[in-house]
């Protein structure tokens, strides 16, 4: 099972029967029996890599050195401000309570009202002295290890479609996710559990939920597997009434079976494939609940992150998410996606501050800030940031008006910050700028599939070159757009 | 029919270069419409066959084709191929057996006739189009009337509808009594009005994505073209511009999404019966009315309702009835009718019957508000009579006195609106001799707060989802509570706002109707508490405990009575096994502005559900008691709840109907202009166009100003059209493809320059002009195809042929695949013999909400409609089935020409231990013992026959046997489920 069609590019074929070396009567087959050679000079459209069915985790090779291993993605959904975290705007806090001159009447929601201070006080952070809000005091002792880029822009100014632009770099329903992408083409170094991990929030699913960790159109080896440290993974044991005797008796007669089948039927690399799938999944079986297993971390780690706080269960619940995040990484899974915040509520759930920002956001900060800068810094003290990238982002930005008659902020897809740190990234950097008041970005703007290319790149592939070809295109995770931030690359 | 590219187009292709194939030189200028698809289909001479095509392509690359597959394989293969489903052993023995000639034929015939093929064939197809029951994108809610394009689609399958003709009804079925198949236009997710933004240009992106869906839909699904992409630029490969793709989308510039009705005679029929069940329903509420309290004796009666109000009274002597408002919940009054009934029950009101009347004022709106209208016996906003101020009356004179005994009024009975209600009002009569006196007013009518906002707060520990929705908005909704995880009996709470500014008196809240689940324990306590504070957040007020609690509970069901003990302000020992009605009474709280309900639950509860929940003001002591609100007897009780028996039926009923009755098959009004437009930025508007087909296929284009239904249906037939080069090869590769796995062309969605070459053209070319000679017959097709000899090969590998043609694209052997999400589901109900087979209608539920914010949790146990084929479930776009969403089951999210055959620990995992593998495990445990009794190697023997159609080899049986004597009968079935033979078409 060396070549299966899906390794074969049509381009590529197009390309086999145009190129000067056949000839215009080359049979298909033929050019079936020289995609491998082209494969291997690169002249296919795309890079795909090469899926052996019966290891589909399998480590595969990045287009080339890349600065890290795997990725660490916080999500924070429902729109985090940039202006109450790292988007630093002394002359909104002049303007405090003036109109928008020339702003927009109607957002969002509805009518815009006067210009608000952000609701947090702001203090200078470490060497760079980088002015960082008290809202997040944990996280802004991270100041001087972080890229931050100030100056995104995204494609919607729905949560659902913005959500799908940030994970798959298109607003519609059913495109791969980032993290489909990169098992696909990177595989995992831990064979015995799923290379791309989603740990929902213990507020629930995120508003664009399954899209933000689903495989579109991807082979479905690449969705991501959620669980999170109080969900496990879904049919990981048999429902109760089946006896350990019984289910290992089934797995046997199961294994007898299909291996007497695949004799009849010899040669057969799919059913071959389905029985490898079955002892990975048996694997799985005993790596999960192991992975999920928290009760060998000392209690000084459960207490850094904050996961021992009984007074805040949402809180305890997202430290523990952190912790499993770090313990994933650790075991060598690809690519994890941590979300901070679940569905758009009024802003109850996530960071979606429309009513009473400051409110909503003392509550969401206090979820966040310790466990997240915990979780980092762990990382870093175990070494694992040397291979490990960590992406923090979230969907767009919020306005630097109220709403009318309310205390929060409307949706800003126009100019919002997101940041990296870890692996391959270059520490102490601020990089692009909304305006004074931070309404829109103005300088090195990059919409988010230039956020996404970085990712790529720093995993050592060429965002242009990961391809899959789906009805008629050649699909990326950046579409036709995308570049790479070369001045947050360290 | 095809034109020279333009200069233009030309001078555009040098300038691509981001993503070309390698090695395509584009500094030379090309012909993008010199490509294979685009040329008319080649011509044949008579007598050729599928087999000669394939042999000479076998031979040319020195192969050969494989000997025929033995008789058992092949049913197999044409059951799942053809039905979806695995023979029945009686099936597989009647074929081994039948070796006359015509066999296969035989087989193939009665297949074709199922109305199981229509559920198979139909599948294929709804997974091109991104079929799903839901809008999509963030909310995801429900598209209750998208299921009659579904049931559309398998009933065109299975009537073999003339592919043409398909193609036209799903464009132009309303022009064809087809109304279901234009439900292909608006397959795609959309945005709900409520999540696109309020300023005009989030609006105008948002109407180009839902016309750009269409215009993908159409290019992909009948021509293999991938239009969408122009949309931004001109195709960096094929001969489509942007101004192809702002021409094609003209075609559907007055396309919006939306339901409309399904006209057909049925319809119209089921239309007619539907206004009889309606009045019924009338004359049901009318009857019910006749058993309410009467005014004023004391007894509280029910709040004043926009949808009826009866009073009921002594007999009294009237020639004049007065009905003076007060105060009305917005606006000024309006009444739709006021019907006055004498002690035999006859309404002596009507106009016709020589009623005068006259009123304080009215609001003339012509044809809708009218003073005539009071009495004209008719009802709804549209007949009705409105005050010209916000306090007036309207009085009523019969011609000569009468003794009347009820008087029914309401705002607006056909329940559209609920506004400009009465809500403070005092109806007087007078005899001859001009001394009114009052018979009814609103002062004993309970007086309901309107709440107007409700969230659940999880209790601590628990996670999970909460629904409150519409059970504090007057109308009969449901707050459910489904909690996934958490301690025992942690509680919940439930915050309500009561409507901000007005001074409330609050004294009372009365729960209506608790339905618990017995599977998952019951409410048992409840803990009330009230706050005054004004705060915009529900969750920030701070609550206070109420004073003097009381309970009273007046239900029919509760026999004896719960046992309810009250300590301050918590209800303890609140038995919910009678779903009931509660009336909570407590001290009056001046200015309350909220309401916080504890919930506790006995036991590990999860869900249960409240229909109506209603905040009410102070009122005097009420003689309700413990028994029961009303006067009622028990003949009467009897009576009424027979009434309301068959009412409920009725609106059941209706509700069928008017489901039925509709289909999400898009709304047709004027075309807009439509601009191209620069980069696809609806703000960069450039010049008009007309509805213009793809330039390089022809050259059919209408006026600015065509028709709406016109255009839909040029462009129909202009695609369903032999002389359409791309049409009947794009259907007929479908075709092929469902039969084999992959299509002649690979890439059945793009027959493109970037898609993949023909691995046999002439063949491809040949079974379209058969095709379309046939009259576009798909089952003349499958024929074709299934009684060929390539089709009935041997599935065995061919060393040497599995070296040059691993991927058997030349069909040296019958390439064998793993069975789809819906044919695993559906073989393994079959074999377990729950299999439901149920047609058409409403989707059953995978899951045990339908989203919103309580998300998806999916269900585990089925019975019922939830044994129906998979087909028939309401599928949730972008939401995988959680076992078998994971066997690259499409999510609708984006067009699936071909489903991927991946191989998964996590498919494993589901097919492995889900709660649905084990049930039906043992569904089939069970069926084989009934069958075959308590023997074991009869059991095994019956098992391999079900499952697989053949007897267990001896070594097959001996480890079977094995297993089933130590670990049972299920475990055994367990690993069939999961095996390669059960899981593969052969």
């Amino acid at each position: 099972m060396k070549h299966d069609a899906e390794h074969l590019s049509p381009s590529g074929q197009q390309l086999l029967n145009r190129g000067a070396f056949l000839s215009n009567s080359a049979t298909a087959l033929s050019s079936i029996a020289l995609t491998s050679l082209l494969g291997r000079e690169g002249l296919l459209a795309g890079r795909r890599p090469v899926i052996d069915p019966s290891q589909p985790y399998a480590a595969r090779a990045p287009h080339f050195a890349p600065k890290a291993k795997n990725v660490l993605v916080i999500f924070c959904p429902g729109a985090v401000s940039q202006l109450e975290t790292w988007d630093y705007k002394p002359e909104l806090i002049k303007q405090d309570g003036k109109p928008l001159a020339g702003g927009p009447a109607v957002t969002f929601q509805g009518p815009s009202g006067n210009l608000a201070k952000p609701q947090y006080e702001f203090r200078p952070r470490g060497q760079t002295g980088k002015m960082v809000s008290e809202m997040i005091p944990h996280l802004a002792e991270l100041t001087d290890d972080i890229a931050f880029i100030h100056s995104l822009t995204s494609k919607s100014n729905t949560h659902g479609p913005a959500e799908n632009f940030l994970s798959t770099g298109f607003v519609q329903d059913g495109f791969p996710s980032m993290g489909g992408w990169v098992s696909y083409a990177l595989g995992s170094e831990n064979q015995n559990l799923p290379a791309f991990v989603s740990i929902p929030d213990p507020r629930g699913i995120p508003q664009a939920s399954v899209n933000n960790w689903g495989p579109g159109f991807l082979p479905a080896e690449f969705q991501g597997t959620p669980f999170s440290a109080s969900k496990p993974v879904r049919h990981l044991t048999p429902p109760a009434g089946i006896t350990t005797d019984q289910n290992q008796a089934a797995r046997s007669l199961l294994q007898q079976m299909n291996v007497r089948h695949l004799e009849k039927h010899p040669g057969d690399g799919k059913l071959a494939a389905r029985i490898a799938s079955y002892e990975l999944a048996a694997r799985m079986q005993l790596s999960v609940p192991q992975i999920g297993d928290l009760s060998s971390e000392p209690a000084h780690v459960l207490k850094s992150y904050g996961a021992d706080n009984a007074s805040n269960p949402i809180k305890a619940g997202f430290a523990k998410n952190c912790i499993l995040a770090r313990r994933l990484i650790e075991s060598g899974v690809r690519f994890v996606q941590l979300f901070n915040g679940a569905y758009a509520s009024g802003g109850q759930l996530n960071w979606d501050g429309h009513k009473d920002l400051k409110k909503q956001y003392d509550v969401h900060a206090e979820i966040l800030d310790q466990p997240a800068a915990a979780l980092i810094k762990d990382l870093r003290d175990r070494g694992l940031l040397e291979e490990t990238l960590v992406v923090w982002c979230t969907e767009f930005g919020r306005m630097p008006m109220f709403q009318k008659g309310a205390k929060g902020r409307d949706h800003n897809p126009d100019g919002f910050t997101c940041w990296m740190t870890g692996a391959g990234v270059k520490p102490g950097v601020s990089h692009g700028l909304t305006d004074e008041l931070g309404r829109e970005a103005i300088h090195d703007v990059h919409p988010l599939y230039d956020f996404n290319a970085t990712i790529l790149h720093l995993l050592g592939l060429d965002h242009e070159q990961l391809t899959f070809y789906h009805n008629g295109i050649e699909r990326r995770l950046t579409n036709v757009e995308g570049n790479v931030i070369s001045e947050v690359i360290g | 029919m095809r034109l020279q590219l333009t200069f233009a187009s030309v001078l555009l292709t040098i300038g691509w270069t981001l993503g070309a194939p390698d090695g395509v030189d584009l500094a030379k200028p090309e012909d993008r419409t010199d490509h294979w698809s685009f040329k008319p289909l080649a011509q044949f001479k008579a007598d050729q066959n599928i087999d000669a095509f394939i042999e000479k392509k076998l031979i040319d690359n020195g192969l050969t084709m494989s000997p025929a597959a033995d008789r058992l394989t092949w049913i197999r293969r044409v059951y799942f191929d053809l039905i979806g489903l695995p023979p029945s052993p009686e099936q597989v023995t009647a074929f081994l057996t039948d070796t006359d000639s015509g066999g296969h034929e035989r087989v193939v015939n009665q297949l074709l006739a199922s109305p199981r093929y229509g559920e198979r064939w139909a599948q294929h197809w709804l997974d091109v189009v991104r079929y799903a029951d839901t809008h999509g994108f963030e909310v995801n809610t429900p598209r209750p009337n998208a299921w009659p394009y579904r049931d559309y689609v398998i009933a065109a399958f299975n009537n073999d509808t003339p592919f043409d003709q398909f193609i036209r009804e799903q464009l132009a079925g309303d022009q064809f009594r087809k109304d279901a198949g234009t439900g292909f236009l608006v397959t795609a997710a959309r945005l709900l009005p409520g999540q696109i933004g309020k300023d005009a240009a989030s609006m105008r992106l948002a109407r180009q994505d839902e016309l750009g869906e269409i215009v993908i839909n159409t290019s992909e699904a009948f021509l293999g073209l991938s239009v969408g992409c122009a949309r931004c630029h001109n195709h960096k490969f094929d001969a489509i511009s942007a101004k192809d793709y702002y021409s094609m989308q003209a075609f559907f510039a007055g396309v919006s999404y939306g339901d409309r009705p399904i006209q057909s005679p049925e319809s119209e029929a089921l239309n007619k019966q539907k206004e009889e069940l309606k009045s019924r329903v009338r004359e049901i509420d009318r009857a019910v009315a006749g058993l309410v309290p009467l005014a004023r004796s004391g007894v509280e009666r029910p709040p004043v309702n926009a949808l009826l109000n009866v009073e009921r009274f002594a007999p009294v002597k009237a020639r004049k009835v007065r009905f003076t408002i007060q105060k009305t919940n917005l606006y000024e009054p309006c009444i739709d009718e006021l019907e006055v009934f004498d002690s035999q029950g006859n309404n002596i009101a009507l106009a016709s019957l020589d009623v005068a009347r006259s009123a304080s004022g009215s609001k003339v709106e012509a044809n809708r508000h009218q003073l005539e209208f009071i009495n004209d016996g008719k009802f709804g906003n549209t007949h009705s009579w409105m005050c010209s101020e916000k306090t007036g009356w309207v009085i009523l004179e019969f011609p000569t006195e009468h003794t009347i005994d009820r008087i029914a009024w309401a705002r607006d009975r056909d329940g559209k609106y609920t506004d400009r209600l009465a809500l403070e009002y005092v109806i007087e009569v007078t005899d001859d001799s001009e001394n009114w006196q009052v018979v009814a007013d609103s002062t004993d009518r309970r007086s309901v707060i309107n709440i107007v906002n409700g969230i659940v707060d999880p209790g601590p520990g628990r996670t999970g989802n909460n629904v409150f929705e519409n059970a504090f908005d007057g109308d009969i909704g449901t707050m459910t509570f489904t909690t996934n995880s958490g301690s025992e009996s942690a509680p919940q709470r439930s915050l309500l706002a009561l409507e901000e500014g007005a001074v409330h008196n609050l004294s009372r809240i009365r729960i209506n109707d608790i339905a618990g689940n017995d599977n998952n324990g019951r409410m048992k306590q409840i803990t009330v508490r009230v706050t005054t504070d004004p705060d915009a957040d529900l969750t920030a007020r701070t609550y206070s405990d109420v004073t003097h609690l009381s309970v009273k509970m007046f239900s029919g069901d509760a026999d004896p009575l719960p046992n309810i003990v009250i300590t301050s302000n918590t209800i303890e020992h609140l038995d919910t096994t009678h779903d009931g009605f509660y009336s909570i009474v407590f001290d009056p709280v001046p200015g309350a502005t909220g309401i916080e309900l504890e919930w506790v639950n006995e036991g590990k509860f999860k869900h249960w559900a409240l229909r109506e929940i209603e905040a009410c003001s102070s009122s005097p002591e009420e003689p309700i008691n413990q028994t029961g609100i009303t006067t009622l007897d028990s003949e009467q009780q009897a009576k009424s709840k027979s009434l309301l028996q068959e009412k409920k039926n009725i609106e059941s009923r209706l509700k069928e109907f008017s489901k039925s009755r509709t289909v999400f098959g898009g709304i047709f009004g004027k075309p807009d202009p439509v601009h191209i437009l620069n980069r696809g930025d609806a703000e960069q508007p450039k010049e008009e166009v007309a509805p213009t087909v793809l330039s390089a296929l022809g050259n059919l284009s209408l006026s600015k100003d065509a028709p709406e239904a016109k255009r839909r249906l040029a462009l129909a037939n202009w695609i369903a059209n032999p002389k359409n080069p791309l049409t009947a090869r794009v259907a007929v590769n479908r075709i092929w493809q469902g039969h084999f796995g992959i299509g002649i062309v690979e890439t059945a969605n793009d027959f493109g320059r970037i898609g993949a070459d023909p691995s046999h053209p002439e063949l491809l070319d040949w079974l379209a002009t058969e095709f379309i000679h046939s009259g576009w017959s798909v089952k003349y097709l499958h024929r074709l195809i299934v009684l060929s000899d390539t089709y009935r090969q041997s599935e065995q590998i061919v060393a040497h042929a599995n070296d040059k043609d691993t991927e058997v694209r030349l069909l040296w052997r019958f390439p064998t695949r793993r069975l789809e999400a819906e044919g695993i589901r559906d073989a393994m109900l079959a074999v377990s013999g729950r299999l439901n087979l149920k047609t058409g209608g409403p989707g059953f539920n995978l899951f045990s909400s339908r989203g919103g914010l309580s998300g998806f949790p999916p269900i585990s146990k089925f019975k019922g409609d939830g044994l129906r084929r998979m087909i028939y479930a309401h599928k949730i776009r972008m939401e995988p089935d959680s076992v078998f969403g994971a066997f690259d089951c499409p999510d609708a999210g984006q067009s699936v020409s071909r489903r991927r055959q991946s191989t998964t620990p996590i498919q494993a995992l589901n097919l492995f231990n889900s709660e649905f593998t084990i049930d039906e495990s043992k569904a089939l445990a069970k069926r084989i013992r009934e069958d075959s009794g308590e023997k074991v190697p009869a059991q095994v023997a019956r098992a391999y026959w079900l499952a697989y159609g053949r007897d267990p080899q001896p070594d097959e049986l001996a480890d079977a046997e094995s297993v089933v004597r130590q670990h049972g009968l299920i475990t055994l079935c367990r690993a069939i489920f999961n095996s390669n033979e059960f899981l593969f078409i052969p």
